[in-house]
């Protein structure tokens, strides 16, 4: 009898060695609460819930503590375990270009086809890559994982994933989480730049209604802006064919089906298994450093640098542009690519200087060109850096 | 109609196949050959032969088989790297060794042909067809026994004698089946480094690159938005009977706003989909009894998601 109870004791206490409280670390519960916090900001504040929902969630998962040394092949960062499979698309950068293939089917870029100065808005905005690259070789880092980071600024998940995972893998989980919520903290960055940078003649400046675009103009952009951003810059191709690629299949008519496979399960599956696996890769002992404080702060520094030069670079544009052409300057924010936030930003605080000036549509163009702008800056790095 | 079609349709695809057929077997690379082997690199039968070394310059897996060695110009097919032999995939930037001893039936990698260091050797790479030369190469005579002659940088142009000394060049080794240079530095990282620690060089180029191509996207577009507008003015007069320009410029013809077909679409959908003189429900005082309750109905159980 004694022998048995003592065969039950030994086989609580090692259960008790398996569990999560006895392999509990202090990171642990603070990421846990990081992750409950997103969570908590996607239902309740409706912070860009189809990302932090996901990712908050992840965070949860990937923090629950266990025993490293028992080979349950349980965490992802533990080769063969279910999580460390669904992390291959991440780290083998896989998932970016299947979400640009999606976003590409979404994508109407008619408004850029019909004012197609608006280009180069998305290209001034890029300067947030760059400045916070900058700041990230000041501040110590390398320039490959300066690359990583600064491409926060693109305000482009996937391709922040994509770069990150090529340049910086150590620094992914950081980098990834920090664009993210940056994304969607960009309706609190963005609004007072811009309203700091801007005169109340220029907010209130009515740009003309945009043109109606034929269907042979859609179906060119795709095909068109693949071959010249692709041969300029070959190492984007894996971001600008598929986004290219998914907007052909929207434009061309004839593959609905495709489109809207790509449009709405396919990027859905992708999203959540992306925003899970981000969330879970973000494990106290590798995320919770002095470098992920310092990504965070550079982050933050790349949106308002690249809200600030898009911005200032419609203004400057405005002095060569005639009356009655000129461009609302609060469009300039559009610039980066957080499709559509910051688009919906232009029209919010458009809105309040004058109820009857509607810049939606407008600001859709620097914004759906941001998105090829990062995904060229994204190649730029790759191919100097890489 | 069909057939003809479909015949255009096998024709492109058979030619892209023969082209990525060409371009996964163009990227090999005679990269070091060893004329007289005394002391080095030994075969699976213990025996030191002559070895000509292939590299694999592409980023993905190229397989060998089907193509020819040879070390006559007169007859290219000299040697056939036999076919399946799993052995004959060179793996991204890795090296496959061949044996020049004369003795093909000791297996895959044993040429049909011997090297003379007492005269000038001619080794040459040819595709499957045979006839498309892949590389090639003369290696000097009076090449010195545990010496190779080698691509300073593998697979690039630049070749050299190598020995098993110490030299004044650090990279002087005879590197059978490996890289003829080891680098243990990222030489890109370390320029970035050395000439751009501030990253204005990074930013100045990189934003270039940005501008030109969304620069080169706007002005493909703002021609192609000057064409598209001329045809749609011109489709527009047509229907319209008009043929004086200027009328049609006051018109608006080909620059309507898109704001104006969508108000003019959605008037239409209303019209026909959603606006009825003559409403097909009856209003009645009876009690009408419904055949389910909310126990019993879908829309009040699992399948509905919870809302805000």
């Amino acid at each position: 009898m004694g022998e048995f109870v003592s065969f039950i004791g030994d086989n609580l206490t090692t259960f008790w060695q398996y569990t999560g409280f006895a392999n509990a670390a202090f990171g642990n519960f603070v990421m846990i609460l990081v992750g409950i916090c997103f969570i908590y900001l996607a239902i309740a504040k409706e912070f860009e819930p189809m990302l932090l929902i996901p990712i908050g969630f992840g965070m949860l998962v990937g923090n629950i503590p266990f025993n490293l040394e028992a080979g349950l092949k349980v965490g992802i960062y533990e080769e063969g375990s279910v999580l460390n499979i669904l992390y291959q698309g991440v780290t083998s950068g896989w998932y970016p270009p299947l979400i640009f293939l999606g976003i590409g089917a979404m994508t109407d870029f008619s408004a850029l086809i019909s004012n197609p100065k608006l280009m180069l808005i998305g290209a001034a905005a890029q300067f947030g890559i760059f400045g916070a690259y900058t700041i990230a070789l000041w501040m110590g880092f390398d320039p490959s994982q300066a690359g990583a980071i600064g491409i926060i600024g693109g305000a482009d998940g996937p391709t922040a994933i994509f770069l990150s995972s090529k340049l910086a893998p150590n620094l992914m989980g950081a980098i990834a989480v920090s664009a993210y919520s940056y994304m969607a903290l960009v309706p609190v960055i963005q609004p007072p730049i811009m309203r700091w940078l801007t005169g109340k003649k220029e907010r209130l400046i009515r740009m003309k209604p945009p043109r109606a675009v034929s269907h042979t103009e859609k179906v060119i952009f795709p095909v068109i802006g693949l071959l010249l951003t692709g041969f300029l810059v070959p190492s984007g191709l894996p971001l600008l064919g598929m986004l290219f690629f998914g907007n052909l299949l929207k434009e061309s008519g004839v593959t609905r089906r495709l489109a809207n496979t790509a449009a709405n399960p396919l990027i859905d599956v992708i999203t959540m298994l992306l925003g899970l696996t981000v969330g879970a890769s973000t494990q106290a002992s590798q995320f919770l450093t002095w470098n992920s404080v310092r990504i965070f702060a550079l982050g933050a520094f790349s949106f308002v640098i690249a809200t600030t030069a898009g911005v200032l670079f419609v203004k400057f544009f405005n002095l060569f542009l005639k009356q009655g052409n000129k461009i609302n300057p609060l469009i300039g924010n559009a610039g980066v690519s957080a499709v559509p936030d910051s688009a919906r930003i232009s029209q919010v605080v458009g809105l309040e200087y004058d109820s009857t000036n509607y810049l939606l549509m407008h600001a859709m163009g620097p914004n759906v060109a941001g998105v090829i702008g990062s995904a060229v800056a994204a190649g730029i790095l790759l191919g100097f850096l890489g | 109609m069909n057939i003809k079609r479909i015949g255009i349709f096998v024709a492109i695809l058979l030619s892209a196949g023969a082209f990525v057929q060409a371009q996964q077997a163009s990227s090999l690379r005679i990269n070091e050959i060893m004329v007289v082997n005394e002391t080095n690199f030994q075969d699976d039968y213990g025996m030191h032969n002559a070895w000509v070394e292939l590299f694999n310059t592409s980023y993905g897996t190229v397989n060998v088989a089907g193509c020819f060695l040879t070390d006559d110009r007169n007859n290219p097919k000299k040697y056939s790297i036999p076919k399946g032999d799993i052995l004959t995939q060179i793996k991204p930037r890795q090296h496959l060794l061949f044996w020049a001893d004369n003795q093909p039936w000791r297996g895959t990698f044993h040429l049909s042909f011997t090297l003379d260091p007492n005269k000038e050797n001619y080794i040459a790479l040819y595709n499957t067809d045979g006839t498309t030369l892949i590389d090639e190469v003369t290696i000097p005579a009076g090449m010195l026994p545990d010496h190779s002659w080698a691509r300073t940088f593998d697979g690039k142009d630049g070749w050299e004698m190598r020995g098993t000394t110490v030299s004044s060049n650090e990279y002087w080794y005879v590197t059978p089946s490996t890289n003829n240079i080891t680098l243990d530095t990222n030489e890109k990282i370390e320029k970035f480094e050395r000439h751009d620690s501030v990253g204005i060089g990074m930013t100045v180029t990189a934003m270039g690159v940005v501008f030109t191509a969304l620069i080169l996207l706007y002005l493909f577009f703002r021609v192609i938005g000057v064409i598209s507008v001329k045809m749609s003015a011109r489709n527009a007069m047509k229907a319209h009977g008009i043929t004086d320009m200027e009328e049609a410029k006051e018109k608006g013809f080909g620059s309507r706003s898109g704001e104006e077909f969508a108000a003019i679409a959605m008037a239409m959908h209303e019209m026909q989909e959603d606006v009825h003189d003559i409403e097909d429900m009856v209003l009645t005082i009876n009690k009408v009894k419904r055949t389910y309750s909310p126990w019993s109905s879908k829309i009040y159980t699992l399948t509905e998601l919870p809302r805000k």
